[in-house]
Order: structure tokens, then sequence, then C-alpha cells
């Protein structure tokens, strides 16, 4: 022992100041940087007893990590399902439902349900006064809106789907470029943990990336005996395993009742819709894909429904029982004859031009019959419900009203009740709709508070206390410090050995 | 050691204050409006039940309104009535004894043709674009002129009179046979020449579940009996008349109009009974419409005393969460580190 001993282990000491001093700047640098995991410097006593940063210790928590992953996809799940139900229940312009209901209770929203009401109410005025055309014209009038509310409900879940797919699609581009992303750092991280290089920096990126994938897709991780991680999807699929696989989705631009949008698949194997037996469970994907596959489509198939019970509640009854029905008030897109099949009929159903003033039609067709204003094939009276002609026949607005209030058969699949009135039907679908709209909201709410909880306990677990580094800044200052004055000490005590041996010669 | 990151320290006002200042939001909304904002948020599978009540209640405020022209025309029908009643009823007093002075029958006769000309004004009266008596034929004047009735029954007199002659039976039992050229007018095919009304009457729903009868046709027998009577009367004045064929005109004529009185007072009773009918559906839709009203808003509308109490909550929490969000901002040990 000596003083150069000293002097190398007071030299050793501000070199590994320096050092934590490094990796506390780091630290601080990132106090903001969500998803950072706080650096330890380990510091070692060598043999002489010089001290050395010997590694620097990622700060991890797999269990929370796992969990903010899972909380994350399960949350992006619900804000896509919830967004896109939001939009469909948008057009029945519920929240803009009167102020007023605590005098008059009016309804005032647009849905197929409170425009079915209205029509009821003017066949009921026009069948109480058959004569007054004016009351004709508001019945058409009431038609027209009724065939508005349900067009633009059609086009909503429609748009919906749109977006709802060419969302699936730049989420199946932002996962490709994720995985190609991690096949890069993996390896780095595999390479450095053969060698012992600092993998800090590399591990940040890998579970920066894996949380970004989480937003998209649900997804497991698993290590593997190299410090790589292999990802799969929550069903199963394997993402990565040392090579990103391909995740594959072709665009549908245009959607119609009757599309059925593409799978995603990965290497091949489906990942979503119905018919896929590893479907993912969570994350953008598999809300978008529940939107467009399930939740959009059960709002469409209710609305064509209600459509489809119009237009033969409403058709033209022949004298003959040899003869067709013909459409009557609703028209499946201005044809004569009533529609075979009830997909999309909500997209095109439309008023009958020949009962229609505005478009040069006869409003009293709606209450003699013969909407269809004369059948070539099947004669012009065939159809004619006021054979006497009389101003105040309402027999067959009376007939209209008896209809409505009889009970029909409806899909029992599409969510709405089996068997009932149209107005109970469409009242029915209303709630339907509404019953999946707060539930998806409730759930994304819930689960966004999840993301917030489980994120809150990894930064606990795993980032930066401000405070803490400084206090620990102010312990390696000291260090430092009295490092400094040691060098400085030998120093003058080897000068003063200088000087004696000089001054001695 | 209980560690917590600095960016979960800092960032915990942070989201209550996000929360609470949407929700304040929210709150605001629903004072003003007094309804929930996001009523299928709220209400979900409830929902359908506010609309429906909604539209019942739209539905009776249009029964109510669609039964003011129903009343209207009950009571201008029953009007009529009224009228074609009192001048049935003068005659058919008149003719009580006029059997026995047959010079009244000149006087009676001017008094039937006014009756006449009073019964077809009473059954072509319009109300509200709409002729009463037409049945659902309501934009066609229902009767004839009671000139043109008055000489075909004038014409159909003189064939009965002729009958009468040639077969030798008596005036009395000519004409109070259902062949007759005056009853056959009346009647079925011959009065479908005098009158265009329909025979099919106008229904109304009157209330949700009820729907009735709400007009009456000309061509109901009584108005047949009636017109009947003041034309025999009528057109006999312009015949020569034995004593007894006077006194069988009259008695003819005499009980033609008690037949016709008596269907004309069921008439009455029924429309009457009717007018009740809207009455009573009025009065029950006012009821209901008051409940629907009160149940709807149970459903929609924010109690305005809990909504106060929650903007103020919210408000002191905001208030909170500021005076904590700026004390935290001192709180950092780096403002205690002097520098050196």
């Amino acid at each position: 022992m000596g003083l150069t001993a000293a002097l190398n282990i007071a030299q050793s000491a501000v070199a590994s100041a320096s050092a934590q001093a490094s990796v506390l700047s780091q630290n601080i640098a990132n106090v903001s940087t969500s998803g950072y995991a706080l650096q330890t410097p380990n510091v070692e006593t060598t043999f002489n007893g010089s001290s050395t940063v010997a590694s620097v210790t990622n700060a991890a928590n797999s269990a929370l990590q796992s969990n903010l992953l899972s909380a994350q996809a399960d949350s992006s799940a619900a804000a896509a399902l919830s967004s896109g139900l939001s939009t469909i229940q948008n057009s029945l312009g519920l929240s803009s439902t009167t102020a007023t209901s605590t005098t008059a209770s009016t309804a005032t929203d647009q849905s197929p349900s409170t425009m079915l009401s209205n029509l009821t109410d003017a066949l009921q005025t026009y069948a109480s006064a058959p004569d007054t055309t004016a009351n004709g014209t508001a019945v058409v009038t009431a038609a027209k809106a009724m065939v508005q509310s349900l067009n633009t409900g059609a086009t909503a879940v429609q748009t919906v789907r749109e977006q709802a797919d060419s969302q699936m699609s730049s989420s199946v581009s932002t996962i490709n470029s994720l995985l190609a992303q991690f096949q890069t750092v993996n390896s780095q991280i595999v390479s450095g943990t053969a060698s012992g290089a600092n993998i800090s920096a590399a591990q940040d990126t890998a579970s920066s990336i894996l949380s970004e994938l989480s937003n998209q897709i649900g997804i497991t991780t698993s290590t593997t005996s190299n410090g790589g991680t292999t990802i799969s999807t929550d069903s199963g699929v394997t993402l990565f395993d040392g090579t990103a696989r391909t995740v594959a989705f072709t665009p549908t631009s245009t959607y119609s009742a009757s599309t059925t949008g593409n799978q995603v698949t990965v290497d091949g194997i489906p990942i979503t819709g119905s018919t896929s037996t590893m479907a993912v469970q969570s994350g953008a994907l598999a809300g978008l894909s529940q939107l467009r596959d399930s939740a959009a489509p059960k709002y469409q198939n209710q609305l064509d429904q209600i459509a489809s019970s119009l237009i033969t509640t409403f058709a033209d009854t022949p004298s003959s029982s040899s003869l067709p029905s013909l459409a009557g008030l609703f028209t499946n897109g201005g044809s004569e004859t009533l529609p075979t099949s009830v997909t999309g009929l909500a997209s095109s159903i439309s008023v009958n031009a020949s009962v229609d003033p505005s478009q040069g039609g006869n409003v009293d067709l709606l209450r003699d019959g013969n909407s269809s204003g004369g059948n070539a094939t099947y004669g012009t009276t065939a159809y004619t419900s006021n054979t006497s002609g009389g101003a105040g026949y309402s027999g067959l607005l009376d007939s209209y009203t008896t209809a409505l209030s009889t009970s029909q058969t409806f899909d029992s699949s599409s969510g709405g009740i089996a068997n009932g009135t149209l107005a109970n039907y469409a009242s029915s679908s209303v709630s339907s709709l509404e019953s999946d709209y707060k539930t998806a909201s409730n759930a994304a709410t819930y689960q966004s508070s999840v993301v917030t909880t489980a994120t809150t306990a990894l930064s606990n677990a795993t980032g930066v206390n401000l405070d803490d580094q400084m206090s620990k800044m102010l312990v390696i200052e000291q260090a430092y410090q009295a490092s400094a004055q040691l060098l400085t000490t030998v120093n003058s005590m080897y000068s003063s050995l200088i000087t004696a041996v000089q001054s001695g010669a | 050691m209980v560690y917590i990151s600095t960016q979960s320290f800092q960032s915990v006002t942070r989201q209550p204050m996000l929360q609470t200042e949407s929700a304040l939001a929210t709150a605001q909304q629903e004072v003003a409006s007094g309804v929930y904002a996001d009523l299928g948020l709220q209400l979900g599978s409830q929902t359908s039940n506010a609309i429906s009540l909604a539209q019942q209640s739209d539905q009776i405020t249009s029964l109510t309104a669609s039964n003011v022209s129903t009343t209207t025309r009950l009571s201008a029908t029953n009007s009529a009535l009224t009228a074609i009643m009192s001048d049935a009823q003068s005659l058919a007093d008149n003719l009580i004894g006029a059997e026995s002075s047959p010079t009244v029958l000149q006087t009676l006769s001017t008094q039937a043709q006014s009756s006449l000309s009073d019964l077809v004004g009473q059954l072509n009266t319009s109300s509200g674009g709409q002729y009463i008596f037409g049945g659902t034929n309501t934009q066609t004047t229902p009767i004839t002129t009671s000139a043109s009735i008055q000489s075909a029954a004038t014409s159909a007199l003189t064939t009965d009179m002729a009958t009468s002659q040639s077969s030798g039976t008596d005036l009395g039992t000519v004409l109070s046979g259902a062949s007759s050229s005056l009853s056959t007018l009346f009647q079925g095919s011959g009065w479908s020449s005098l009158s265009s009304a329909s025979s099919t009457t106008l229904t109304s729903q009157i209330s949700p579940t009820q729907t009735t009868t709400s007009s009456v046709s000309a061509n109901q027998t009584a108005f047949q009996q009636i017109a009947q009577a003041y034309s025999l009367l009528s057109a006999a004045a312009n015949q020569t008349l034995s004593t007894t064929q006077t006194q069988d005109i009259v008695s003819q004529a005499s009980s033609l109009l008690d037949s016709g009185i008596s269907s004309l007072t069921e008439i009455q009773a029924g429309v009457g009974v009717t007018q009740d009918a809207v009455t009573a559906a009025n009065s029950s839709m006012a009821a209901q419409q008051t409940i629907l009203t009160k149940n709807v808003g149970s459903l929609e509308d924010v109690d305005a005393t809990t909504l106060s109490t929650t903007v103020t909550n919210l408000q002191t929490q905001l208030q909170d969460s500021y005076s904590l969000t700026s004390q935290l901002k001192s709180l950092s040990l780096v403002n205690y580190l002097t520098a050196g």
C-alpha cells in the first residue's frame, strides 16, 4: 500500500461517481418519459479497493407490465366498439330529445320508432277525415320522414363499417411495422445478453413497442432462454418468434348490408370474424372486427326488418286472390313488386312516387287503393279498394291502422322482439341499440380507468422519482468532492516528498 | 420502502381534474335542459320505454285534435236532426183531426212543401268542407232539390190514383202498399235517383282503443219516410180529391210521419251516445296524458336538487384539484437545492 494505490483508488472513485452521475442524469432526463424504466448503477469494489460501476440494472416488473398490456388491449377494443356504436346511435337523434318534456312530452327524436308513431298518428287523422287532401299529404310527409330515418340509420351503419374496415387496415399495417421494429430490437437484446453489453436502451424500446402493439391487438409475451421475447396473440397465434410473422388483411372500401368484410390473418390463420377458431379477444383489431362484423350488422338487420314490415303492411292487395300484392305506400327502391329478400331494405325503401304529390303522384290513391296507379298487366281496377269512389271512404286507411296494431313475426336473431306489433319491434330495436351502446360505453370507461391504474402501478414500480434521484445526486456529488479532495491531498503529499528530496540533494 | 414515480405523483391531480371538468360540463347541460344529457347512455334498454310513452302521448294529442272535427260533425248532425224533428213533429200535430176537415189540406200542403225544402236543406248541411249526411260520399250534395222531389212525387201520386181508380181499390190501401209508385220512389233504386249519399257512414277513431260510427247517412229510413210524407201532402194539393181520398192521404202521411219521427228519435239518441263517448274519451285521454307526461318525466328528467348538489360538489372538487396542483408544483427537492 502506498500513495500510488491511494491515488488509483481516488481516481477510480472519481470515475465511478461520474459514471453514476451519468446514469442519474439519464434517469432525470427521462422523468417524464412514459414507459421509461429506472436505471440503477451497480457499484462494485474491485480487488484493490477501488470502486467501479460494474453494470446498470433496468427496473422491471413483468407482472405489472403484462397487466398493463392486457388492460390496454381491452381498453382499445372497448373504445373502438363504443365509439362506433355511439356514431350509430347518434343517427337516432336521441341526445337532442326535447328539453321541454317537463311541460309537453313529445318525442322529437329521429328514431324509426318515433317516425312510425308519427306515421300512425297521421294515418289516423287521415282516416278520420279522408276527404281532406291535406291529411293525405301529411301521411306522405310522415312516410317520407320514416323512410329518411331508416335510410339515415342504414347509412350510419354502413359508414361505421367502412370506417372500421379502414381502421383495421391501418391497424394491421401498424402491427406489421411494430413487429419489424421489434425484430431489430430483439436481436440487439439477444446479442447484448450474450456479450454482456448494456441493453437497457433496447429493453426500453422493446417494452414501448409491446405497449403500442397491445393497443392494436391483444398479446401475450414470454421470454426465451437467450433473453429474447416471443409474442403471440391473446388467442394463441404466434406473431413473433425470432422473426416477425406476416399479418395480412385486404380492405373493402364500400359497404352495403350484404357486404361481408375480409378476415385478418396471421400466416394464413384467420384471427377475426365469427368463423375464426383463434379470434383475437382484445385490442383495437378485435373491437373493430366486432363492430364491423356483428354489432353494426345487427342494427342494420333490425332496420331491414322494420323496412320489410312497412312495405308488406302497406302493400296493395288485389280484389282477386290469384293476383300478387303490389307495393303500396312504400316501395323497394321504386319497384312495383314486393321485395323477396329483407337484406338491405332499410337503404332501398322509398315512398311510392304514385302517391307522392311532389313527384307528380296522387294522394287519393292512398285512400282508395291501387297505389301503383293502374297496373298494365292486372287491369286498372284490380287493386282499387274504394269501389264506390266516395271521398269519405276510410276502409283501406283503417285496415292499415289495424295491420299496424296487429302482431307480426320478426327475425328472432335480430336482437329485437320475435313477436309483436311493428311499433313494439321498432321500440325494442331502439332499446337493443341503446343497451349495446350503454354496455360498450361503460366497458370503455371502466377499461380506460383500469389502464390508468395499471399505468400508475407500473410507473411506481419502474418509473423515476426526481427527488430520489436528486438526493442520490447529492451523495454522489459529496463522494466526488471527497475523492477530488483526496487527489489534491495525495498530490500535495507527493509535492512535499519531491520538495524534500530536491532540498536534500 | 414506498416508492412513487414522479410521473404518477404529478398526474395524481391531472386525471381527476379532467374527469371533474367533463362531469361538470355534463351537469351544466343537464341543468339547462332539465333532462339527461345522453338519454341513451343513461337509460340503456329503458330508452324505448321513454320513447314509447312520448309516442303514446303524441298519439293522444293527435286523437284529441281529430276528435274536435268529430265533435263538430256530431253537433252539426244533432242540430240538423233537431230541426228536422221539430218540423216533422209540428206537421204531425197539425195532421191530428185534419181527416175530418178536408179544407185544411191546402194549408197543410203549404206547410209540407216548406218542410220538405227545409228537410233537403238540413240533409245537405255541410260542416268543415264535408256534407255531413253524405255517408262516405262527403264531397257530393246528398239530396237533389226539393222541386225535383216534388215533381217526381206529383207524377207518382197521379199514377197511384189512376191505379186506385182502375182497380177499384181504396186510395189508402194503394198508398200504404209497398209497391205503390210513391213508396218505390222513396225506397231502394227510386231513392237513389233522389240521393247521391252513401249508405256507408263515417267511422272515427276517438281514442287509442275506440272506433265509432260518427255520421248519419241521408239514406236512413227515417228521412225517406218523412220526405215521403211531406211529398205526399204537397202533391195532394195539385189533385182533385174526394173526402175519402183526402182522409186516406192525411192518414197515410200521418202514419209515415209517426214512424219517421220514432226512427229519428232513435238516430238522435245514437248521435247523443256517440257525442258522450267522444267527450268521455277526451277526458280519459286528458287524464292519460297527465300520467304519461309524468312517466316520461320520471325517466328522462334529472332531479334538480340532486343536480345542484352535484354541481356544487364538482366545483369544490375542481377547486381543490387546482389548489393541490399549484401546491404540488413547489414540492420538489430541486427547489431547495442551491447551486454550488
